[in-house]
């Protein structure tokens, strides 16, 4: 029996990188398990957040747990951490729904096709130093910038629905989302 | 080639976090194909989103969840254990888009599965081209050949027009965009791109927020682009 979660906290990134690796070779169900009872709460709120009724949110997150389990050869390890790779999968059937929903009345079915962002060899930094840079620039980030930054990854319309969620004019919301930005990219840029 | 222009950062994060709608994301991919910094940026941004995703606080699911998985995956399984395949063979893409965009040049990997409309005639030296992207037939996305000192067609002061230069080159009053370069062309800010001299420019154009086409040229592209 293989011992898939620590004592205690949650597992961390090396952790989940290896249950999804084991899915992979081993068709693991107990490493599964465990990275279901990890992820799939997580991205039903990340869904919510994003703007998806609750029920929708629980549908799509079930849908991208199944995908992990079929796909889970297809994750690189050196490529993208198990939290990034999920929120892509997590992202794209969020893309799909939606579009699902507005051609609705379509009868042909097609297949998802995925825009090609994935990086590939020559810019790659390794996907664990890239993802401690982005932690680590977050963090060095003011509440209020760290907060406006959240707000627009999160909304589709981002600087309406930043505006009433913080009760500004939308003239400072734009230039509150190109600071943060901005300061995001220095900090990204100095970290490397 | 060197690219001198390239989407903002809140467009590159949009596209990461799935917000931008799809004839922009496409315009973004289409640079993105030819620009390995950018890639790397959206890097970036979905390391972010996988950031937020760990940092989401967990919403508890159905007590059956997890067991509805499994039964899904048992369901898969025995099927593929009997020959059958879980799902139907793709089938071909119908209304293929010709290989190359005129002058032999080749379309843009990210276009390949788009339906690319004939070319009309939109007016003095400037012809639009509809394309369809399979996935999403209501998305506008326009591929426009503009000759030799000829004007972009003008949109109305509504909406950001993200404009990608496949051939040829155009100038604004902010410099000159060359093939590789991206442009986000935003409502409150007056530009108006020409041509340069030495041959005609094609680039492919989406908009974001409502189209109000204005003057003459508006009133003629407005259908195509909403085609
Ligand atoms: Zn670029």
């Amino acid at each position: 029996m293989t011992h898939v979660m620590q004592e205690g906290g949650p597992p961390d990134g090396a952790q989940l990188a290896r249950m999804i690796v084991r899915i992979a070779v081993e068709r693991d169900r107990q490493a599964f398990a465990a990275l279901y009872s990890h992820f799939a709460p997580r991205v039903t709120a990340f869904l919510r957040k994003s703007g998806l009724p609750p029920n929708m949110a629980e549908e799509i997150a079930q849908d991208v747990m199944l995908t992990v389990w079929r796909k889970a050869e297809q994750f690189d390890p050196a490529r993208a951490g198990a939290s990034t790779w999920i929120f892509t999968i997590a992202r794209n059937l969020r893309i799909d729904h939606l579009r699902r929903v507005r051609v609705a009345t379509s009868a042909e079915q097609v297949e998802p096709e995925e825009i090609e962002t994935a990086p590939s060899g020559e810019a790659l930094m390794l996907a664990s130093e890239r993802e401690s840079t982005v932690r680590a620039a977050l963090a060095a980030l003011s509440d209020e910038q760290a907060m406006v930054l959240r707000l627009s990854f999160f909304g589709d319309k981002p600087h309406s629905e930043i505006a009433r969620e913080l009760g500004l004019p939308l003239g400072t919301v734009k230039s509150r989302v190109r600071l943060a930005l901005g300061r995001l990219r220095a900090l990204l840029e100095g970290e490397t | 080639m060197t690219i001198r222009h390239h989407p903002t950062d809140e467009s590159l994060m949009r596209l990461a976090a799935g917000s931008l709608p799809a004839g922009p994301a496409m315009v973004v991919a289409t640079h993105l194909a030819g620009c390995p910094q950018c890639r790397e940026r959206v890097a970036e941004f979905e390391a972010l989103g996988g950031i937020l995703l760990e940092e989401s606080a967990p919403v508890p699911m159905a007590p059956d969840a997890f067991a509805a998985a499994l039964r899904a995956i048992d369901a898969e399984e025995t099927r593929a254990a009997a020959g059958k395949t879980a799902r139907p063979a793709a089938k071909p893409r119908a209304g293929r888009a010709p290989a190359t965009l005129p002058g032999g040049i080749p379309l843009p990997e990210p276009l390949r599965d788009c339906e690319i409309g004939p070319w009309r005639w939109i007016g003095i030296g400037v012809r639009a081209s509809a394309v369809k992207m399979p996935d999403d037939p209501e998305a506008r996305l326009t591929l426009l050949r503009v000759g030799p000192g000829r004007k972009l067609p003008e949109h109305g002061h509504f909406g950001t027009e993200f404009t990608q230069i496949l051939v040829g080159s155009f100038t604004d009053e902010f410099g000159r965009y060359m093939p590789g370069d991206l442009t986000e062309m935003n409502h409150d800010i007056e530009h108006q791109p020409i041509v340069d001299p030495d041959g005609e420019c094609i680039c492919l154009a989406a908009l974001e927020g409502g189209m109000r086409m204005t003057g003459p040229f508006g009133r003629l592209i407005q259908p195509f682009v909403r085609l």
